[in-house]
């Protein structure tokens, strides 16, 4: 029975979408761009995607956001050819920025609350892969402030503290059965935070050409305080005490290059490269206070790699007041061959974006994008579970932000 | 141009929508190569029948591997597979007119309170020796519990006028013509276009059960000559077909559940334990010992048992923990099996199964190394997150008797023969998905 509580993977949650800092839904204009956005000072979501260029704003802003992610998954095992298919619900990632500073002042301050990580994914009742994970939602989300100073009007800098709080529910089921049939299953939510930091410097050598270099720390998030919960046959429920658990997650360090090129007046030029230092993700341990011979501590290998994402994007202006912008990702796994697990059904993508802008009065102006994530098919035998089959991923996410200027 | 913004909106919901709904993977169809599967007929023993829990009971026929091959073969073009199946409501019966076991949490007051496996009724439940094959028949699974290889061509096998112990009513029941039939001439009477043959296992275990006391190991030329018999038969019929060997059954958790050291004392004990044993082979000392054991050429008629012997899970446990057997009194021969009778029992098995082999491979046959897969069962297994051993109740494979398979155990193992045959045949029958099949079921 030792091993029949098996690796409780729990926390991968937080990589729910996994190159989750990628996914970029930090900001409509930049998702719609490819999720470029590190070299130029385009609006509040600067705040995010670089402090430093966060004062040269031209002006203050508030904005807010929300990007509903549609994502669904297949599964098929390479054993039996069964197929499973995820029915998660839409999870709902938003943004909130704000941005102000004098106008005569170097300074300019910002504030962003965002959704960095925020998705549920839920497989198919009686799936092929239910006793590695049934369901595991996942919220979360930063609050940065941000104070940016402007060097001169070639070079500014930037930098942000980042708080970060999550909330995880992950559910898998257990392969013990009771005289109904019916499967054993747990239950781990919990509360998770950590801290880290944001900083950026933005140049603008020449009018044409503006290059942002960032860096995002790794922010380990940490649940101390967790509540696992057992559903057990009645004869084993001392062998399953729910009880609480601590475990925690690296949410990898990330460096940034963009650059902003305007080769003619109405058209901007964007593009970024993102380094993910995933390999912080060596494993996952979970430490249970009430363990017994049938609920031990786990460690399960992760073995994430540095990963690499790429981006391009454009805006052109059509009118005055209207803006059409899209773009194209390619981003890099980080889970390597043998460590794939149904809770992050990684794999490279591609993404295509577009979005629009439209400034409806002097002070308002509305952002809205498209994104869809194509990911490559991935077949790939998991080497703790010796789960095996391919995985193949959609994920369309619609987003939309008003923005007030003043 | 409010509009247009709507209309983009609108268009990329509907996107979301219809297109990343349904992200698609392209199945290939199960190919069945060479094979022809039309009928199918799968000749064996308990294991084929479903056997588990100590009896033959509806859950058990309904996950037999024999049952899950059929089910994966009808993915391949196999045909109807016929069952002689049991009520479900039937407590079922076992080979000593028992009920089936079920886990079951008892208190007494030498263990306190306990799991364990338990008869779910005072007895069997022998109204299931009836004939079913009017009914039901005619039959694609022969598995037929108690049977031995030299049983299959057997002409009145369940012939009851032959008397207790001279036919087998669970053949009785199933039987086109108790009288006449043999499980083989039935099998063939089917004209299968496919065969699977899973017989030995009885030829050592019926002896091995009862600690070398009763029954006899079947001699190798008997067992030889009865395989080549069948399996000349049935190639003249089906050219197609699958042979699996014998596993060690010393490897099953019948006998690995108590070990033969078991017996763990401090040195009072060691002390008191050697004073009342003094004139006989058996010593103790602080630590793990081998149980005290009965043993007619030993000294004073009793010794330690020693590695490589098993003590049976038949053993009362309550007696071991509470009333001294295997420490103040000698266990009886029933429950133990010694080296002695362990080494025949591998020397036959390991003759059975080099005659297994050469048919197979004489015939052009698919082979499954059934004694290479449960050893490497032993350390454990996973598979989709399933751990599988061949641990007594925790492993998930072994059924509560310690011999017969759980329904995962059944699974595993059919996926066992559909690897050797699309290795043989050249065919892709899917495998089982294991993860809809359990292992023993809490209470």
């Amino acid at each position: 029975m030792k091993k029949l509580l098996i690796i409780l993977i729990f926390l991968s949650p937080f990589l729910a979408q996994a190159q989750g800092f990628q996914v970029n839904l930090q900001g409509q204009k930049q998702q719609s761009m490819g999720g470029t956005g590190t070299g130029v000072a385009l609006d509040e979501a600067s705040v995010f995607f670089n402090p430093g260029a966060v004062s040269h704003l031209e002006k203050n802003g508030v904005s807010l956001g929300i990007s509903p992610t549609i994502a669904n998954s297949t599964f098929e095992s390479s054993s039996s050819q069964t197929q499973n298919r995820t029915n998660s619900p839409v999870s709902t990632p938003f943004t909130g920025y704000a941005v102000f500073g004098r106008e005569e002042s170097k300074f300019k301050f910002g504030l962003g609350v965002y959704t960095p990580f925020g998705s549920t994914i839920k497989w198919e009742d009686g799936w092929a892969g239910r006793f590695q994970l049934t369901k595991l939602q996942l919220f979360s989300v930063f609050i940065q402030p941000t104070v940016s100073y402007k060097i001169s009007d070639k070079i500014g800098i930037g930098a942000g503290f980042v708080y970060g709080i999550g909330k995880i529910d992950l559910r898998r089921d257990l392969p013990i059965v009771d005289g109904n049939g019916n499967y054993s299953s747990a239950k781990l939510t919990g509360n998770a935070s950590g801290i880290g930091f944001n900083a950026g410097i933005y140049l603008k050598p020449i009018e044409k050409l503006s290059i942002g270099i960032t860096y995002r720390s790794q922010v380990n998030m940490k649940v101390n305080n967790g509540n696992a919960e057992f559903t057990v046959p009645g004869s084993l429920s001392s062998s399953f005490p729910s009880g609480p658990f601590t475990s925690s997650l690296p949410l990898p360090q990330v460096i940034s290059i963009g650059v902003g090129v305007t080769p003619i007046e109405k058209l901007l030029i964007t593009a970024d490269v993102n380094f993910i230092g995933w390999s912080a993700y060596k494993e996952l341990a979970f430490d249970y206070e009430n363990n017994t011979s049938s609920l031990q501590d786990t460690k399960s290998v992760r073995n994430y790699k540095d990963t690499y994402a790429f981006r391009l994007g454009g805006q052109y202006s059509v009118k005055e007041n209207l803006r059409v912008r899209a773009g194209i990702a390619y981003q890099l796994t980080p889970v390597q061959d043998g460590y794939v697990t149904p809770e992050v059904p990684d794999a490279n993508k591609i993404s295509y974006t577009a979005g629009i802008g439209y400034k409806f009065a002097d002070k308002l102006t509305v952002d809205a994008s498209f994104t869809f994530e194509d990911y490559a098919k991935r077949t790939d035998t998991n080497k703790e579970s010796n789960f095996s089959g391919s995985y193949k991923t959609y994920i369309a996410i619609p987003g939309i932000s008003l923005t007030y200027n003043f | 141009m409010k509009k247009i913004f709507t209309r983009t909106l609108y268009i990329a919901i509907c996107i979301s929508v219809v297109v990343a709904c349904k992200p698609k993977l392209e199945t290939p169809s199960a190919d069945k190569g060479s094979l022809d599967l039309t009928t199918y007929v799968a000749i064996g023993n308990s294991i084929t029948a479903g056997y588990a829990d100590n009896a033959l009971y509806r859950k058990g026929q309904e996950n037999s591997y024999a049952k899950l091959l059929a089910e994966q073969f009808q993915l391949a073009g196999g045909g109807t597979f016929k069952i002689p199946y049991i009520d479900p409501n039937s407590v079922g019966i076992g080979s000593s007119g028992n009920a089936r076991y079920a886990l079951t949490t008892i208190t007494d007051a030498c263990q306190g309170t306990y799991l364990t496996p338990q008869p779910v009724a005072g007895s069997g439940d022998a109204t299931i020796f009836a004939s079913v094959y009017a009914a039901q028949g005619p039959f694609n699974s022969f598995g037929v519990p108690g049977a031995k290889s030299f049983h299959v061509p057997f002409a009145g096998y369940g012939n009851t006028a032959n008397g207790a112990g001279n036919y087998n009513p669970f053949f009785t029941r199933m039987a086109a013509d108790p009288v006449a039939s043999s499980m083989l001439t039935d099998a063939l009477a089917r004209n299968p276009t496919f065969f699977s043959l899973f017989i030995g296992n009885n030829d050592v275990l019926l002896y091995a059960l009862s600690g070398g006391a009763q029954d006899a190991i079947t001699p190798t030329g008997t067992f030889n000559a009865s395989i080549d018999g069948i399996i000349n038969a049935l190639v003249g019929v089906s050219p197609q077909g699958v042979i699996a060997n014998v596993p060690d059954i010393t490897s099953l958790p019948y006998f690995t559940t108590i070990p033969y050291n078991g017996l763990v004392i401090d040195a009072t004990t060691a002390a008191n334990l050697n004073a009342l044993h003094s004139g006989s082979d058996a010593t103790f000392h602080a630590g793990a010992n081998g149980f005290l054991i009965a043993d007619a050429s030993a000294t004073g008629g009793k010794r330690n048992a020693v590695e490589g012997e098993f003590i049976l899970l038949t053993t009362p446990q309550n007696s071991i923990k509470c009333a001294g057997l295997g420490s103040a009194t000698p266990m009886a021969t029933q429950y133990v099996l010694t080296a002695t009778e362990a080494d025949a029992i591998k020397t036959a098995t390991d003759a059975y199964n080099t005659k297994l082999k050469a048919v197979a491979d004489l015939k052009g046959l698919a082979f499954v190394d059934a004694n290479a897969f449960l050893k490497s069962a032993i350390t454990g297994l996973t598979f989709d997150g399933i751990d599988v051993s061949t641990a007594f109740v925790s492993g998930g494979a072994f059924s509560l008797d310690g011999v017969h398979l759980t329904p995962l155990g059944n699974a595993l193992l059919a996926n066992e023969f559909i690897r050797s045959i699309n290795a043989q045949y050249g065919s892709g029958i899917p495998l089982v998905d294991v993860t809809k099949y359990h292992g023993v079921i809490f209470p």
